[in-house]
């Protein structure tokens, strides 16, 4: 097991440069992008089981923070990142309190709505660039714009945030918070009734999951340069985090990544080989994909392959035990 | 002999080195809600490329047709799909420029996709011309690869309210306005240039109508407008919501007397075939003009109508020309090579009779915009579109007021 | 007068809503599935009937049948060959394999018909009618009073006839319901069958007045995941006020305050009543 790891950590580690171009970094980028956020809602979504459905609040956050920074102060856009994770974790109090109240379905749509909200008023109010959106420095003026030429610092600066948070959800996972939020997802009034104190946990997992899914904004506008309403707050980015995490297993350490190191370059390559075609060849695939996995693997991909790492040490044990007899 | 043998095939080397076909990628939305816009601008652009190519020489007088400059070389058109999405539009030109070595970009339809989409051309140094998207600051970036052919909000709003004037010049009364714009860049860009125009102009703004884009029901914008009572409405709509549009205004039997249409939805092949019969004497913008039988714009269109079906609208027409005109210049720039293509873009200077638009020429500043863009207005006279206004290009007279059904 | 016209407008598309949303609840309240493709539903409704017009010339009495039958049809083709092998999975993989049917749906229907925009003929259901002033069109008053009908249609059928009985039986309980001799998957696989012929002929009456586009199911369904939760999660009653309620507050917002937002407006009505009374507008109390 620990010379898999390595291999897979040297993989990462040396990815761009065993590739050829800029578009496979670049395409290496979105995955650990995607990862962070997955990898972020996961926290919330996974671990707690409390599945929000418009954590691209916390995203639109992130992303508008730098470049609303560079665009009204002429700072270098990572001068708002931090300010970003504030205001994302104030709004996940404001919201998060009276929300958590529900449960469920109900709870899922209301995150919804309360998203959706965001993303209409932030596409009317012109100080953050309404409709139109906002731009970040098209050509660096210092190295501390982060706006590189190269995919390559845009990859190793996500793989270093992402290891950073899967590390503290690691971390956490064996701790006692962990420990709380997997029974709260089991079912919040055993967990209370084992003396769980509930809702403080549940905010807990929401203030981690939106600070990190905040970051994964800031790094996107970082590495994108633009931001909209619809790429910032639009439904679709908070389907995708959870899509991504479902389809590698939500609430496993490594399904977020394993999700989006699948779902992310399938979505290019039938892109990049149909899209030009122009007749929806892409999405009748990638639908497609998505439903058989969904269909055939319900548990997501790391459950198969706990499945088959059990079925391959059981194999080995009756090997072992034949050869003693 | 021997020398000759040799001189002569170093000569068909020379000319076969010279013969390079040069590459250029397309990004448009060809998945997504404008993918219909996508699809429509992709056989547009494959017909240029086709007539570019010298596939079609009876259409004569587009510039760089032949590609004579290239010594025999060709253009060869890659699509890629970026789904409206400003990221995908990155990545999606990155793999252009790295995997399929395109030396020039054109695109992107959507003003998002295009402010990201160029920041990627820049910094990879190859020439992107816009062919149609409007938001303003697109260009005035500091960039040196972006060039825009088309108009923009600006001058659109100055067409409407010189049209007007000339309208209330005929006796109809025209002082009150409304505009009803859908919410994102392009509807806010177009309605804020045309608040502005509106009072400089000394005209009323009666209503002020933003509403959301793919909406399910339009009639309380239209029950507003009916309240509202103004001589002119301005629509800026995507298709969806521009059939939603006509059909309500006859579903709550009310005519405007002077319908304006800012190109997009109205511009749709499929705005006069669903609701044309019922929106008669709706004013569209449109640098496109199919012109008389036998003009090259006409036969332009007969090439395109033998291929989709549809009658070329103007958004697609915009992004054709912008094809001739990133023809033209590499064509003049006799190499693929990207800066070699941004030079001669920088020094284009193409006159109205060698391009298919309306423009008055084209011809970039410092900051890649086509000083010499320009637009007509077109009418909804039966089954299609006819030029009514600036006089000197109209080919039907206007009909005033709007009849509709 | 533009106040009542304001209302009716927003009453004739509540009812609408309501239909399409009626199927959406049945299901979600009944096993708890979120159906990301209901959308999608409708739009193939609304293509079969843009096929049967163009090419068989029929008319609304034909398409909206062959809409409803066709969608019965795939609703329980559906939940054969994917909801039941997901349905008790966890939450996550339904939302899933949902979310990736309407992708694929979606773009079939765009493979198939491309992205053009289309519509029916006016001349099938022509005609506005003029009560008091009050315009009317016939298209929307037919599709407003079959949605109404067909709403209460589908509460009756789940209240007095014994397949509504047994459906709901098996939504309260699958395990008793199983006891009594009841077959909860034929049950199951028949509510999906019913959401889908809701949806369909929801889309079969739509398309009279509206445009057909593969895209045309995304703009419909998060109004449907508000009615629903708004409503209350299975309840047919609650979909059919709820509907009616968010189509009038959409049109006199819209009217009010403005087209932009009048979404606002549904949004923020909703999160409050969510968050003074989670269990929806009819919804039983610790759902």
């Amino acid at each position: 097991m620990r010379w898999l790891g390595i291999v897979i950590g040297a993989a990462f580690l040396l990815y761009p440069w065993l590739v050829t171009d800029d578009f496979y970094a670049r395409t290496g980028a979105d995955v650990l992008l995607a990862a962070i956020g997955a990898s972020a809602w996961n926290i919330l979504g996974g671990y707690a089981g409390q599945i929000s459905v418009g954590h691209a609040m916390f995203f639109g956050i992130g992303a508008y923070l730098p470049l609303l920074a560079y665009s009204h102060m002429g700072l270098p856009p990572v001068a708002g990142v931090p300010l970003a994770i504030v205001i994302s974790l104030g709004f996940a109090i404001v919201v998060g309190l009276p929300t958590f109240r529900l449960h469920g379905h109900y709870f899922s749509m209301a995150t919804i709505a309360v998203a959706e909200l965001v993303r209409i008023v932030i596409g009317n109010w012109d100080f953050v660039g309404a409709a139109t959106g906002l731009m970040g420095p098209a050509v660096s003026r210092t190295w501390l714009d982060l706006s590189f030429r190269s995919p390559i610092p845009y990859y190793y600066l996500f793989l270093a945030v992402l290891a950073g948070l899967l590390l503290l959800t690691w971390h956490l996972q064996r701790s006692r918070m962990g420990y709380y939020w997997r029974a709260i997802r089991a079912g919040e009034r055993p967990a209370r009734s084992l003396g769980v104190r509930v809702a403080r946990y549940k905010l807990y997992a929401l203030l981690l999951s939106a600070a990190f899914t905040s970051l994964a904004g800031s790094l996107y506008s970082l590495m994108v340069g633009f931001i909209d309403p619809e790429s910032g707050f639009g439904i679709l980015r908070s389907v995708e985090m959870i899509i991504i995490a479902a389809l590698g297993g939500a609430g496993t350490l490594f399904g977020p990544l394993l999700g989006a190191v699948l779902l992310i370059p399938l979505q290019t390559v039938t892109n990049s080989l149909f899209g030009g075609g122009g007749s929806g060849l892409t999405y009748i695939i990638y639908g497609g994909i998505i439903v058989v996995l969904a269909r055939f693997e319900p548990g997501g991909l790391l459950d198969l392959w706990r499945r088959a790492s059990q079925w391959w040490s059981r194999r080995r044990e009756t090997v072992t035990v034949r050869h003693a007899a | 002999m021997k020398r000759l043998l040799v001189a002569s095939i170093l000569a068909l080397f020379a000319s076969a080195a010279a013969a390079e076909n040069v590459k250029v990628g397309a990004l448009y939305p060809l998945s997504g809600n404008a993918a219909s816009a996508g699809a429509q601008t992709k056989a547009a652009i494959e017909l240029a490329v086709e007539i570019i190519n010298g596939q079609h020489p009876d259409v004569k007088g587009m510039p760089g047709t032949g590609l004579p400059g290239l010594n025999g070389g060709k253009i060869e058109v890659t699509f890629a799909d970026h789904q409206g999405n400003p990221s995908t539009g990155q990545s999606q030109a990155l793999r252009l420029i790295q995997q399929d070595k395109v030396t020039a970009l054109i695109g992107a339809y959507q003003s998002s996709v295009t402010f990201a989409s160029t920041a990627v051309a820049e910094r990879y140094g190859i020439p992107f011309v816009v062919g149609d998207s409007v938001a303003a600051n697109i260009t005035g970036r500091g960039f040196k690869y972006v060039f825009r052919v088309t108009p923009v909000a600006t001058d659109f709003a100055y067409n409407y309210l010189d049209f007007l004037k000339d309208v209330a010049a005929t006796g109809q009364p025209v002082k009150n306005l409304a505009i009803v714009y859908e919410n994102t860049d392009y509807g806010t860009s177009i309605a804020d240039t045309l608040r502005k125009v509106i009072k400089e102009r000394g005209f009323e703004l009666t209503a002020d109508i933003p509403y959301n884009a793919n909406t399910t029901d339009v009639s309380s914008q239209v029950l507003q407008l009916k309240d509202k009572k103004p001589d002119a409405v301005i629509f800026v709509s995507y298709t969806a919501d521009t059939i939603l549009y006509m059909r309500t205004l006859k579903q709550l039997d009310y005519r405007p007397p002077v319908v304006i249409g800012d190109d997009s939805g109205f511009s749709d092949p499929a705005f006069i075939k669903n609701v044309g019969t019922i929106s008669q004497g709706a004013v569209n913008r449109s640098a496109w003009d199919i012109g008389k039988p036998g003009s090259v714009t006409a036969k332009i269109n007969e090439l395109f109508k033998a291929k989709t079906g549809f009658d070329l609208d103007d958004t697609s027409g915009r992004n054709m020309q912008a094809m001739f005109v990133l023809a033209d210049a590499i064509n003049r720039a006799g190499s693929g090579k990207s800066d070699a293509i941004r030079d001669a873009l920088k020094v284009t200077d193409l006159k109205p009779d060698q391009l298919m638009m309306g423009y008055k020429g084209v011809k970039f500043d410092d900051t890649g915009q086509n000083t010499l863009a320009a637009t007509y207005l077109i009418q909804l006279q039966g089954d299609q579109y006819v030029a009514v206004w600036p006089a000197r290009s109209a080919t039907a007279k206007l009909q005033i007021p709007y009849k509709g059904w | 007068m533009t106040f009542i016209q304001v209302i009716a407008g927003g009453l004739l598309l509540g009812a609408v809503y309501a239909l399409f949303s009626s199927g959406l609840t049945l299901i979600w309240g009944m096993m708890n599935v979120i159906n990301f493709a209901h959308g999608e539903f409708v739009m193939i409704g609304m293509y079969l009937a843009f096929l049967i017009v163009t090419y068989l010339h029929g008319g609304p009495l034909a398409f909206g049948p062959a809409a409803t039958a066709f969608l019965f049809l795939l609703g329980i083709i559906v939940y054969y060959s994917l909801i039941r092998h997901v349905i008790r999975g966890p939450m996550l993989a339904q939302i899933l394999s949902t979310f990736g049917l309407a992708l694929f749906l979606r773009y079939l229907a765009f493979f198939i018909f491309s992205a053009n925009f289309k519509t029916l003929p006016e001349d099938l259901l022509p005609g506005v009618l003029n009560i008091g002033g009050i315009l009317i069109g016939v298209p929307q008053l037919v599709a407003g009073i079959v949605a109404i009908v067909l709403t209460v249609g589908l509460h009756l059928l789940l209240t007095r006839t014994a397949v509504g009985s047994q459906l709901l039986a098996v939504a309260e309980d699958r395990q008793a319901a199983m006891l009594m001799g009841i077959r909860p998957d034929r049950m199951q696989a028949i509510a999906w069958g019913l959401s889908g012929a809701g949806a369909g002929i929801a889309g079969a009456l739509i398309a009279t007045f509206y445009y057909i586009s593969p895209t045309v199911g995304e703009s419909l369904v998060l109004t449907g995941f508000v009615v629903v939760a708004l409503g209350g999660f299975g309840s047919v009653p609650g979909a059919l006020v709820a509907g009616l309620v968010v189509g009038v507050i959409q049109s006199l917002s819209a009217y009010r305050f403005g087209p932009v937002n009048k979404d606002v407006v549904v949004y923020a009505l909703f999160v409050l009543i969510l968050w003074v009374r989670p269990e929806g507008l009819f919804g039983k109390a610790g759902a």
